[in-house]
C-alpha cells in the first residue's frame, strides 16, 4: 500500500503531465484545463510541505513555490499564447521538475532532467529559433547520463541515499557533473544559449524552464552529498566560476538593449550567485542561497510576465535603446515591473534583501576577496534593471497606437499575488530563513564537513 | 513596551504603512482623491510630530540616554544574527525630528504645488516611503537595519528625479545618480559584513562594535565611501546638479535636508571608531575641506537657482564633514540642523524667486545693488578664465567618471557582447540589430 505522501507526489506530478496530453488532444479550453493542472499540483505540494518532517522539507517547498508559478503562468499567459503548445509546454514542464525535485533515485533524475527540455526540442511547442539553447540542453543531459552511468556503475545503486558520501564514480563522475551544471545552469562560458532561448523562444515557458534551476538541484542534490570530500576540495574552482559568471554576465547587461536578453542575463547572475552561496560551504551562504532561489524564481517569472505582456500590446520589437514611455498607457504594469525587478537584486522590504545580505556575508567569509563580486555584480544588476524599467516605461509616451489596456484584473491579481509573496518575505523572512537554516544543520549533521569555509 | 517605547514604534512604521495600504489599493484599481491623501499625510506626520515629543519629554524628565526597542532576531543563520532593534538617541532623535517635520511641511506644500499634477499620488506614495526609509535608518539600532533604510532613501530618491518622466532627461539622470548610489553602498555592505565578521555584530545600541585599530580603519574606510557617495562629496558630486530635475518639493527635503545630510549622520554614528583611525580622520577631513572649495567655487558658475542652492548645500555639508573630521560632533549636528531648515526654507522659495526679487525692487523703488566684491577678482584675468571653465564643467568630474570608470566599463560590455555573438551567423544576431532599428523607428515616431 502506497503511502499518503507518495500518493499525493504521483498526483502533483502526474495529474501536469496527463493534462499536457488532454491540452494537445483537445486543443480547446486550455487556460482552463491548465490552470486546473496546476492548481492540483499546488494543493498536492501544499499537503506535502505539510506533511514532511522538520528539517527536509526543502524539496516540498519547491515543489509548492513551482506549481504556483505555473499557475501563475497559466494566469499571465496573454489569449494570443494561450495555445495548446504553450499550456501543454507548461505543464510537462511543471510534471518533469516536480519528478526532479521529489525522486531519490538516479535514473528517475535523468529521466526528469531529460523530460524537462522536450518541450524545447518540439517546434510545435516551445523551441527557440537560435541553435544553442538546443545544444546547451543537449550537452548538458549528455553530460549527466554519463556521470549516471558511472556512478551507477560503480557504486552498484541507483539511490541517492545509498550513495551518500561514498564518492561513487571517482573524479570522473564528479567532474561530468560539473559540466553538466555548468551546461544547464548557463555558466560562463557556456552561458549564452539562455540569452538565446529567452530571445527566440517563448518568454513564460522559458522563464519556467530556467526557474527550474536544474543546475543548483544537481548541486544540492548530487553533488554536495555524493562527493563531499572531493566536493570540499573542488568546490572553490566552481564557486569562482559560479562568481565570474554573476559578474560577467552583470557587465554584459549594460550595454544589452534587448528587453529579453537583459531579462535573461539579469536572471542569470542572479541564478549564478544561488550557485556562489550553495558552493561557500557556510550556513549563511547556503541559506542565502536557498532563499534567494525562491526570490529569483518568482522575481524573474514576474518579470518575463510582464514584458510579454507589454509585446502583446505594444509590439514585439521593444527596446531598451530609446525611451519608450509606456508607463502612460499601463501604469500598473510599470509599478509592478519596478518591484519584481528591484525585488531581484536587493530592495530592501523584499525577499531578496534578506538573501543578499545571506549570500554577501556566506561568500565573503568564504572567498575574502572574490566574495566581493558578489556585491559588484548585484550593484550592475540593480542598474541594469533600473535602466530596462527606465527605458519601457519612462520617457516621452509612444504614441502610432490608440489606448492600450494596462494590467487586466486577471492579471492584476495574479501579480499582486507575488508582489506580496516578495513583500511579506521581505517583512517577515524568518518564516522561510528558519526553515531553510533547519535543513542546512539537518544535511551538515549527515555531510560532516560541509560547513567548513575554504579560506 | 512602555508607551515612548510604543511611540518610537509608531513613528517608524507610520509613514511605511500609509505607502503600502495606499500603494497597494492603487495597484487593486482604487484611485484616492487629493484631498484625502493630503489629509492623510498631514493626519500621519502630525501623529509621528506628537509621538517624538513623547519621546523627547520621557528623555529630558528621566534623563535616560536612549529609548531602544529591541523586537529580536529579524533572521538568523547558525552564527549570523540580522538584530532588529530601534533607538532614538542624541544623536538621532534630531534627525528623526527634522524628517517628520519636513515631511509633514512638504507634504503641505505639495498639495497645493502638485495640485493636478499627473503624479500627485505617486509623489505622495514617495514621499511616505522617503519618510519611511529616513526614519528607519535614522532610528535604526544596528548598521544592518541603518542599511535597509538608506537604500530605501536612495531608491525613492532616485523615483523623484525622474518624477516628469515624459522628459528623457530627468529619467536619464536618475539612472545616472541610482548608479553612484548602487556602486558607493557597496562600501556599506562590505562595512557591514567586516564588523559581523570581526566583532560578531553590527549593533550599535550598546555601543559600536570592538575593532582592533586596522580593523577600524577598514570599516571606516568603506562607510566613508557610502557616506560621501549619498552627501554627494567629492568625486562623487557629479550626481547633485543632476538630482536637481526632480519636482522643487522633493529636492527641498532630499537635497537641502535630509539625505544629504544622510551620510553625515552614518559619520557620526561612528565618530568613535573614527577617532580611533587618524588616516580615516584625514581623509574625512580633506573630502570635505575638498568639497567644499568644490562647491562654493562650482555654484558660483551655475545658471539656475536650484542647482547653486545644491551647491551651497555641497559646501555646507563639505564643513560637515570637516567638523566630524575633527570630533566636534554637537557643533556638526547644531550645523546640520540650522543648515537643513534654512535650505529647505531656501529651496521651497526658489520657484518664487523671481516674485520675491520683483517684490524688492517695487519696496525699494530701484535694482537691488551687486553682491560686492568677488574673491577670484583678486585672481589674474586667465586663471579667472580657467576657473570658469573649470566651475562651468562643474569640476570635470562627471568627465574624470565617464572616462575612467564608465567608458571602459561599457567598452569591456561590448567586447563580452562581441564574444558572445562569436561564430554566429543566424537570427539572433540579426534580431539584435532589428531591435534597434526599429526601436529607433518607433521612438522617431514617437517623438
Amino acid at each position: 500500500m502506497a503511502s499518503p505522501a507518495s500518493i499525493l507526489t504521483i498526483v502533483a506530478i502526474a495529474v501536469p503531465w496527463l493534462a499536457s496530453i488532454l491540452v494537445a488532444v483537445y486543443r480547446r479550453q486550455t487556460r482552463s484545463v491548465g490552470s486546473v493542472a496546476c492548481l492540483i499540483s499546488v494543493i498536492a505540494s501544499a499537503l506535502l510541505l505539510q506533511a514532511a518532517p522538520a528539517g527536509e522539507s526543502l524539496y516540498q517547498a519547491l515543489m509548492l513555490l513551482f506549481s504556483c508559478l505555473a499557475l501563475l503562468a497559466t494566469f499571465v499567459l496573454a489569449r494570443r499564447d494561450c495555445n495548446s503548445g504553450s499550456i501543454g509546454g507548461i505543464l510537462f514542464v511543471l510534471g518533469s521538475t516536480l519528478l526532479a525535485y521529489s525522486t531519490e533515485n538516479l535514473l528517475i533524475l535523468l529521466a526528469a532532467w531529460i523530460l524537462s527540455t522536450v518541450p524545447f526540442f518540439l517546434t510545435r511547442w516551445l523551441r527557440a529559433t537560435s541553435w544553442r539553447p538546443s545544444v546547451g540542453l543537449l550537452l548538458s543531459s549528455l553530460a549527466l547520463a554519463l556521470a549516471i552511468a558511472l556512478i551507477a556503475g560503480e557504486g552498484n545503486a541507483v539511490s541517492i541515499e545509498h550513495l551518500k558520501g561514498q564518492n561513487p564514480g571517482g573524479l570522473a563522475a564528479f567532474a561530468l557533473l560539473v559540466i553538466a551544471v555548468i551546461f544547464r545552469k548557463g555558466i560562463c562560458p557556456a552561458h549564452a544559449w539562455v540569452a538565446d532561448a529567452a530571445e527566440g523562444g517563448p518568454a513564460i515557458p522559458t522563464a519556467l524552464l530556467l526557474n527550474g534551476h536544474f543546475g543548483a538541484l544537481l548541486v544540492a542534490k548530487l553533488i554536495v552529498p555524493l562527493f563531499p570530500r572531493t566536493a570540499g576540495n573542488l568546490f572553490p574552482v566552481l564557486s569562482y566560476l559560479a562568481m565570474g559568471t554573476a559578474l560577467y554576465v552583470a557587465i554584459r547587461a549594460l550595454t544589452e538593449n534587448s528587453p529579453r536578453r537583459l531579462l535573461a542575463f539579469l536572471a542569470l547572475s542572479q541564478s549564478a550567485c544561488i550557485l556562489a552561496g550553495l558552493e561557500s560551504r557556510t550556513a549563511e551562504g547556503i541559506a542565502g542561497a536557498l532563499v534567494h532561489w525562491f526570490v529569483v524564481t518568482v522575481s524573474t517569472m514576474g518579470l518575463f510576465g510582464i514584458l510579454r505582456l507589454l509585446e502583446v500590446r505594444f509590439g514585439e520589437n521593444l527596446t531598451a535603446a530609446r525611451h519608450l514611455g509606456l508607463a502612460e498607457h499601463a501604469p500598473r504594469l510599470a509599478v509592478f515591473f519596478a518591484i519584481f525587478g528591484l525585488a531581484l537584486v536587493g530592495l530592501p522590504g523584499t525577499l531578496s534583501f534578506c538573501s543578499q545580505d545571506l549570500l554577501i556575508h556566506g561568500t565573503l567569509a568564504s572567498h575574502p576577496l572574490t566574495g566581493l563580486l558578489l556585491p559588484i555584480a548585484t550593484a550592475m544588476n540593480a542598474v541594469s534593471v533600473f535602466r530596462l524599467f527606465t527605458r519601457l516605461f519612462l520617457g516621452q509616451r509612444r504614441t502610432g497606437f490608440t489606448l492600450m489596456a494596462d494590467a487586466l484584473p486577471r492579471e492584476r491579481w495574479i501579480l499582486t499575488a507575488g508582489v506580496l509573496f516578495v513583500v511579506l518575505g521581505g517583512l517577515f523572512p524568518n518564516a522561510i530563513v528558519a526553515q531553510r537554516s533547519a535543513e542546512i544543520e539537518a544535511v551538515a549533521q549527515k555531510t560532516p564537513g560541509l560547513l567548513s569555509p575554504v579560506r | 513596551m512602555n508607551p515612548s517605547q510604543a511611540a518610537l514604534v509608531f513613528v517608524v512604521l507610520a509613514p511605511g504603512s500609509v505607502f503600502a495600504i495606499l500603494g497597494l489599493l492603487w495597484l487593486l484599481g482604487w484611485v484616492p482623491a487629493e484631498r484625502l491623501v493630503c489629509r492623510i499625510t498631514g493626519l500621519t506626520f502630525s501623529a509621528c510630530v506628537i509621538g517624538l515629543a513623547a519621546i523627547l519629554w520621557k528623555l529630558a524628565s528621566t534623563g535616560a540616554p536612549a529609548v531602544v526597542v529591541t523586537f529580536g532576531t529579524w533572521f538568523a543563520v547558525h552564527d549570523y544574527h540580522f538584530p532588529l532593534v530601534l533607538m532614538a538617541d542624541r544623536i538621532s532623535l534630531p534627525f528623526l525630528g527634522l524628517t517628520v517635520v519636513l515631511s509633514g511641511l512638504i507634504g503641505q506644500f505639495s498639495a497645493t504645488y502638485l495640485h493636478r499634477e499627473r503624479g500627485f499620488l505617486r509623489f505622495f506614495l514617495l514621499l511616505h516611503l522617503f519618510a519611511f526609509g529616513s526614519l528607519l535608518a535614522f532610528a535604526a539600532g544596528s548598521f544592518d537595519l541603518l542599511a535597509a533604510g538608506w537604500e530605501l532613501v536612495g531608491i525613492t530618491s532616485v523615483l523623484l528625479i525622474a518624477f516628469f518622466q515624459q522628459r528623457s532627461a530627468p529619467v536619464e539622470n536618475g539612472l545616472r545618480v541610482f548608479a553612484v548610489y548602487r556602486a558607493c553602498d557597496i562600501g556599506l555592505l562590505v562595512s557591514i559584513f567586516a564588523m559581523h565578521h570581526w566583532a560578531g555584530t553590527a549593533s550599535f545600541a550598546d555601543g559600536l562594535p570592538h575593532l582592533t585599530g586596522t580593523q577600524a580603519v577598514i570599516v571606516c574606510l568603506l562607510l566613508l565611501l557610502a557616506a560621501a557617495g549619498k552627501a554627494a562629496q567629492v568625486p562623487f558630486s557629479g550626481w547633485l546638479p543632476r538630482a536637481m530635475e526632480g519636482p522643487t518639493p522633493s529636492s527641498a527635503i532630499f537635497y537641502g535636508a535630509i539625505s544629504i545630510h544622510a551620510g553625515a549622520y552614518l559619520l557620526l554614528r561612528v565618530q568613535p571608531l573614527l577617532a580611533q583611525s587618524t588616516l580615516a580622520s584625514a581623509l574625512v577631513i580633506a573630502i570635505g575641506v575638498i568639497t567644499a572649495i568644490h562647491g562654493t567655487i562650482v555654484g558660483r558658475a551655475s545658471a539656475d537657482a536650484k542647482t547653486s542652492l545644491a551647491y551651497a548645500s555641497l559646501t555646507q555639508v563639505g564643513v560637515v564633514f570637516v567638523e566630524i573630521g575633527f570630533g566636534w560632533t554637537w557643533i556638526a549636528l547644531a550645523h546640520i540642523l540650522g543648515h537643513a531648515t534654512v535650505r529647505t526654507l531656501q529651496f521651497l522659495r526658489a520657484p518664487s524667486m523671481l516674485h520675491d526679487y520683483h517684490q524688492m525692487h517695487s519696496a525699494i523703488g530701484s535694482e537691488l545693488s551687486p553682491a560686492g566684491a568677488q574673491l577670484e577678482d583678486l585672481l589674474p584675468k586667465r586663471a579667472q578664465l580657467w576657473l570658469y571653465r573649470w566651475a562651468f564643467d562643474r569640476g570635470h568630474l562627471d568627465t574624470i567618471l565617464d572616462r575612467w570608470v564608465a567608458y571602459p566599463l561599457m567598452q569591456l560590455s561590448r567586447l563580452f557582447g562581441k564574444l558572445d555573438n562569436l561564430g554566429l551567423r543566424g537570427p539572433v544576431r540579426r534580431t539584435e540589430e532589428a531591435a534597434i532599428s526599429l526601436g529607433s523607428a518607433a521612438s522617431q515616431g514617437g517623438d
